[in-house]
């Protein structure tokens, strides 16, 4: 069989899902991605969830007007504790609910507010659009922080893929600014490194829904020519940031099966080296973001289970 | 994954989720999933909870893969039994969709291997037996009336990946069959009433019931000649006695020409600058269809006898090259893994 490393219940998730997400994304299949990769209509997302969804506008780079929701749940008042979002989709697609099932679903089991921001996407809005956004919105939230009825004290930065790069990335601005501590990073399968010098980089040509290929054209779409060069700051590609003390401690969770299983490691072993607390976990034939397609699978529950705990341990002590 | 039998809908709306569902169900079976893991895949893509029964045993699964305990009272949309195992999909009858009896008969049908610790690999179905050379002839034409399909005609066999999308569907009969290449979507059609169109897709050439091996492999270096992106499907027939020759080359490794070509393609250039000879008679030609100048195809061409040790523009050169050349992307195709759409 084609992919036998792959775990079985995720291979057959992967008869269902290629075709909606092919494993290879070259630049002319942007648009359809930004079809495919949309989310469906609120009303299905947040069906039968008990929350409430308010939308508003937060300053991202250079002060333009963004848009972002907080998911609240019902009937809890005060100061809650926050997730602060940065969506998946490779730098150039998704939107602020793309891929956020599993997010949600913590509103009302740990009673946190979720905060998940529309960043600017590549390659209309290359480097530095992106990350400043988000961070435009971290220094927002922690500003409006009573008003929100959030405690600045714990703000978790999460992200998913692009979106994991993108709060490691918030990470390294928040510590080297000066701006707001975040309280930890979560760092879902990160898209961290634009070298793509690893040896699970090429190990997945062709399978799952991110190979070489998709990262190559994510990574060209954020930083044009200069992807791959010396002159790649760290805030765009976290894994080159020589200096990684101070960060929040970290959860950085990604498959065996996939191109980002090696720079998660690395990150993950460079944070210890760091003295930052870091919780690693690599899950055993999974490809990428195996927890977002095929949710109701062994595998990606047991790695919803580890992560939930993990949240729940740091915004709720 | 319910939602994503909708996305695929959504995107194409002739695509068949059928496929996608026997598929599914194929590598579940084939990968020895546990009972749980199986009612999980069903809750999953009917967007509801399911269960299966037998012995006594009750298996209850969220759509969200969370195990259920029993509960005689809950709402069953669609219900199916069968040598003693019961299943159902849960849900009020608003719910049904109208893939639930076929979610349910492969439901049941791999909770009834596992449940009797069978092989893995539930009995080969009609479609796959008839185009296997190795199975005798005798059940594969005995496969072949179950199909309903007569010895008196010709059939041509359309091959193509799960994930296809379709200009004109095939009419004949359809399955998903476990290759090589991963699990394909494969289909027959008559020669006389269909014109399947499909991206990527291949069609075999015509052939009667006992040789339609012969169609399927020819129909899989037709489609892995496809180029992603042409709304036809690409026919063995255009190749005429050149698709059985590279369909038994394909089957080989080693072939000396072939390889000398795959260093070739190493380069920029490489793959086009084939290509265009191929497609043109003078060097002049192939350096227009390149849009270089005539001195940079010359250079070219001078790399290209080095590097083959012989010289590709004249006499047995060119068919040497020819052949090659699309045996070579016959066998680096990735047409059958990397999905291409055509802008829009």
């Amino acid at each position: 069989m084609r992919h036998p490393r792959i775990d079985p219940e995720l291979r057959a998730a992967l008869t269902i899902v290629g075709g909606v997400f092919p494993p290879t994304i070259t630049p002319d299949l942007i648009p359809f991605m930004r079809r495919s990769y949309a989310s469906g209509p609120r009303e299905e997302l947040l069906a039968g969830l008990p929350v409430t969804v308010d939308d508003v506008e937060f300053p991202g780079y250079a002060g333009a007007r963004l848009s972002a929701s907080i998911v609240a749940p019902e009937g809890v008042g005060g100061p809650l504790p926050a997730l602060l979002a940065f969506h998946s989709g490779g730098m150039m697609f998704g939107d602020r609910f793309s891929g956020m099932d599993v997010v949600l679903a913590l509103v009302a089991e740990l009673g946190v507010r979720l905060v998940t921001v529309e960043y600017r996407l590549a390659p209309e809005y290359p480097y530095p659009f992106p990350v400043e956004d988000c961070y435009g919105a971290l220094v927002w939230l922690a500003d409006e922080s009573a008003a929100l009825q959030i405690d600045p004290e714990r703000i978790l930065l999460a992200g998913a893929s692009a979106g994991a790069g993108l709060a490691a990335g918030v990470a390294l601005l928040a510590r080297d600014r000066g701006g707001p501590r975040a309280c930890g990073m979560l760092l879902d399968y990160p898209m961290l490194d634009d070298r793509g010098v690893t040896a699970s980089t090429k190990e997945f040509d062709g399978i799952g829904v991110w190979d070489r290929v998709s990262n190559e054209t994510g990574w060209r779409a954020l930083l044009g020519a200069a992807a791959g060069s010396d002159d790649v700051s760290e805030y765009a590609a976290p894994a080159r940031a020589a200096d990684l003390t101070g960060l929040p401690p970290a959860f950085i969770d990604v498959g065996t099966e996939e191109i980002f299983r090696d720079e998660s490691v690395e990150f993950a072993a460079r944070l210890w080296r760091a003295g930052v607390p870091t919780e690693l976990h690599v899950w055993p034939g999974a490809f990428h973001a195996c927890d977002i397609f095929a949710r109701h699978t062994t595998v990606a529950r047991a790695m919803i289970r580890a992560r939930t705990d993990w949240v729940r341990r740091t915004l709720l002590p | 994954m319910q939602e994503l039998l909708g996305r695929i809908h959504t995107l194409d709306p002739h695509a068949s989720e059928s496929i996608r569902i026997i598929a599914c169900f194929d590598e579940l079976m084939a990968g020895g999933v546990t009972m749980h893991g199986l009612v999980a895949a069903a809750a999953a893509l009917s967007g509801s909870a399911a269960g299966a029964e037998y012995a006594g045993r009750v298996v209850r699964v969220a759509r969200s893969g969370e195990a259920l305990g029993a509960d005689p009272a809950a709402g069953v949309r669609r219900g199916h039994e069968d040598d003693g195992v019961r299943v159902w999909i849960e849900g009020d009858e608003a719910s049904a969709r109208l893939n639930d009896d076929l979610l349910l008969e492969r439901l049941s049908l791999a909770v009834r291997m596992r449940r009797d610790h069978a092989d893995r690999t539930p009995p080969r179905r009609d479609l796959a037996l008839l185009l296997d050379p190795a199975v005798p002839e005798p059940d594969r034409l005995e496969a072949a009336s179950r199909l309903r399909l007569s010895s008196e005609e010709t059939f041509r066999v359309v091959l193509a990946p799960l994930f296809a999308t379709w200009k004109a569907h095939p009419r004949g009969p359809e399955d998903v069959v476990a290759t090589a290449s991963g699990p394909l979507h494969v289909a027959l059609t008559r020669e006389s009433d269909d014109h399947p169109a499909g991206t990527p897709a291949g069609i075999g050439i015509a052939a009667p019931l006992r040789d339609l091996s012969i169609s399927f492999r020819t129909a899989m270096v037709a489609v892995r000649l496809h180029d992603g992106i042409s709304v036809e499907a690409s026919h063995a027939d255009d190749l005429g006695g050149l698709a059985v020759t590279l369909a038994d080359l394909a089957q080989q490794s080693g072939h000396e020409d072939r390889a000398r070509i795959e260093s070739v393609t190493a380069h920029s250039w490489g793959e086009a600058t084939l290509d265009a000879i191929t497609r043109t008679t003078t060097m002049r030609e192939a350096a227009r269809v390149l849009g270089i100048h005539p001195s940079t195809m010359a250079a070219r061409v001078d790399s290209l006898t080095a590097a083959l040790g012989f010289d590709p523009m004249t006499g047995l050169g060119r068919t040497r090259l020819g052949i090659g050349f699309l045996l070579w992307r016959v066998q680096s195709s990735t047409v059958l893994d990397a999905v291409t759409i055509s802008a829009d």
